[in-house]
């Protein structure tokens, strides 16, 4: 065929040791053909944006979040992207905010981050990167590609 | 932290003032004020009787007091103090502060903040012994805390501790840590103080195939023996079918035999199930039933319960207690009567122990030890499931089987010859074609949780 592999950067949020879904995550991609980073757990928001300038050719950054302390690990998204950098869509997945309620506010909250896809369904990473990489942007986009929220 | 050395043994020297001398500890230890774990293991080994013993540990003094007393009324053989997070990774600073502002929000007992004073009123407390049950890839500290606290058993090693608890020290660094406290053990039983030392085998705790636990095991054990120690618990994780267990637990027995020195002394422990638990309670009882008849047939000294909140979070002394019930009735002569298939059982131990020798034998015909095992992890020839650690590639995936044993769906590395390859595929029968792997994979992850909803 010729393509090249498609690159994503994927990581668990820096307060959350959750490894299964971090690892099943990264199973179900590498099926689908993806070129894996790994980041792992615990990892810091500025480990995906050297990831990331390790990786130019990355086409998305997915970090994972399952103990409702997203929010507080993603705090500095817009820090760093004022300086240019996680220039690339940012997908969070995972239980997202405390208790069994989900409100629209956390999610808003997530998005005015700077967050530009929420899932709550990994089963739809593949389906969403390809979404995605269709509209054909190696910037951010804000497309309404799946309104899973 | 700056660094003294307390009985030979590396430790910060702000928490080696506040440690007794060395003659005081070992006559403290000497003196039976504490009850035996070692004995408590041997009268089981004796009976043939496991000894039931749960994970207990809160933040605040008194309440870890009352927490003792009231699960020591359920009849465990031992009992635990349990240690928080912060002090695990020796935030000793952050586990004080907690303590001091909101005990309650401590997921352990911060032994090193209360000091070894209050460690000896806990193992005086009660009339069972008491083991120091963490999760620190460096325990130096703690364990220089627990053995002047009186505690004659201590949990962990350089790879159990290591994988499952911490993204990132390297395994030779947790290692020489562990050699440090295995080596002390050993200055120990040259004066006469036998510390029970239990190796984890749980690991990540998530279908973890039989033969890399009982390879982790065997390596810390070697390295532990090599240092002195004298008396080994080695723990396996219950996978759910019973003959496959049976056969692992006997399984450590005779690895130990071939592997390591005579004289040490070796107890089979069983972890009843750890991964994703079955939230109905009666669902769960029968599964913590199960696991003490597992323990039982399997020859094992001990076995650690699970309770009916497991799939909840931590769970309340009256759960826990419960639970320490069901476990000892499994291991009752009410249930003498059960017998399984001994033909499956030997077939099972055969393979594990051709699976072993295959994982241990090219890392111990290497002359240094923990250089060997963290080659061996960094190359995918030792390997664990989904590992919190990036010094283990987790390029093996398990499966279920369909009696439910658990299989490799992939080996990754793992230097497995032809026939224990094909031994596995046989076992593991083909995969259907359309399936898909994270489907399957989280199939038998939840394989207890969906007998939740068994029909009736």
């Amino acid at each position: 065929m010729g393509t090249r592999q498609r690159t994503v950067i994927l990581g668990v949020a820096h307060s959350d040791a959750h490894a299964v879904a971090n690892h099943l995550i990264a199973m179900q991609l590498r099926e689908h053909g993806f070129d894996v980073v790994n980041l792992g757990v615990c990892t810091p928001l500025t480990d995906f944006a050297d990831a990331l300038d390790a990786h130019p050719d990355a086409e998305a950054v997915i970090v994972g979040s399952l103990n409702g302390h997203a929010y507080a690990d993603l705090a500095d998204l817009p820090r760093l992207r004022d300086a240019g950098r996680l220039a690339r869509p940012l997908i969070l997945g995972g239980n997202l905010t405390v208790g069994s309620h989900k409100t629209d506010e956390g999610y808003r909250r997530l998005r005015a981050l700077g967050v530009d896809h929420l899932l709550d369904d990994p089963h739809e990473l593949p389906l969403l990167l390809d979404l995605i990489h269709a509209a054909g942007t190696r910037g951010r986009t804000r497309e309404a590609v799946s309104a899973h929220v | 932290m700056s660094e003294v050395e307390w009985a030979g043994m590396r430790v910060d020297a702000a928490t080696a003032e506040t440690l007794p001398s060395w003659a005081d500890t070992v006559a403290y230890l000497r003196s039976g004020r504490a009850p035996s774990a070692v004995a408590a293991l041997r009268a089981a080994r004796d009976t043939g009787r496991p000894i039931v013993q749960p994970r207990c540990g809160v933040g605040d003094h008194g309440d870890m007091l009352r927490l003792l007393h009231r699960l020591r009324e359920a009849g465990p053989g031992m009992l635990t103090v349990t240690i928080d997070s912060y002090t695990r990774l020796r935030q000793f600073d952050r586990a004080a502060r907690a303590l001091r502002e909101a005990p309650a929000d401590l997921n352990g007992y911060p032994l090193v903040a209360h000091g070894w004073r209050r460690g000896r009123e806990l193992i005086e407390a009660v009339d069972v012994p008491v083991e120091i049950r963490h999760g620190s890839p460096d325990p130096r500290e703690l364990f220089a805390v627990s053995l002047a606290a009186g505690a004659g058993s201590f949990e962990g090693g350089g790879i159990g501790y290591n994988l499952p608890y911490c993204k990132d020290v390297p395994l030779r660094t947790s290692m020489e840590c562990w050699r440090e406290v295995d080596a002390l053990c050993g200055r120990l039983a040259a004066a006469g103080v036998t510390v029970d030392r239990e190796l984890f085998g749980t690991l990540t705790a998530v279908l973890m195939p039989p033969s890399i636990s009982l390879a982790v095991t065997l390596l810390e054990a070697r390295a532990a023996a090599a240092e002195g120690v004298r008396c080994l618990s080695i723990a396996y994780p219950q996978g759910g079918e019973i003959h496959q267990d049976v056969a692992a637990l006997r399984c450590i027995r005779l690895l130990a035999g071939r592997y390591l020195p005579a004289g040490v002394e070796v107890h089979p422990v069983l972890h009843e199930f750890m991964g994703v638990f079955p939230r109905r309670r009666d669902t769960a009882d029968a599964l913590i039933l199960y696991g003490g008849v597992t323990a039982l047939l399997g020859g094992a000294s001990k076995v650690i319960n699970k309770t009916r909140q497991e799939g909840y979070g931590i769970p309340d002394a009256d759960a826990n207690a419960d639970g320490i019930r069901t476990a000892l009735l499994g291991t009752s002569d009410l249930l003498d009567v059960v017998r399984i298939d001994e033909d499956r059982v030997g077939e099972e131990t055969h393979w594990l122990l051709r699976e072993v020798t295959e994982l241990v034998e090219p890392v111990l015909a290497e002359p240094d030890l923990p250089a060997a095992v963290a080659g061996a992890f960094a190359g995918g020839r030792l390997d664990v499931p989904f590992s919190a650690s990036v010094h283990a590639r987790s390029w093996v995936v398990p499966a279920r089987d369909a009696r439910g044993a658990i299989r490799y769906r992939r080996t990754g590395r793992l230097p497995f010859s032809t026939g224990t390859l094909h031994r596995n595929a046989t076992e593991l029968g083909p995969e259907r074609p359309t399936a898909d792997l994270v489907e399957s994979v989280t199939a038998d992850i939840n394989y207890f949780l969906r007998r939740d909803h068994a029909p009736a």
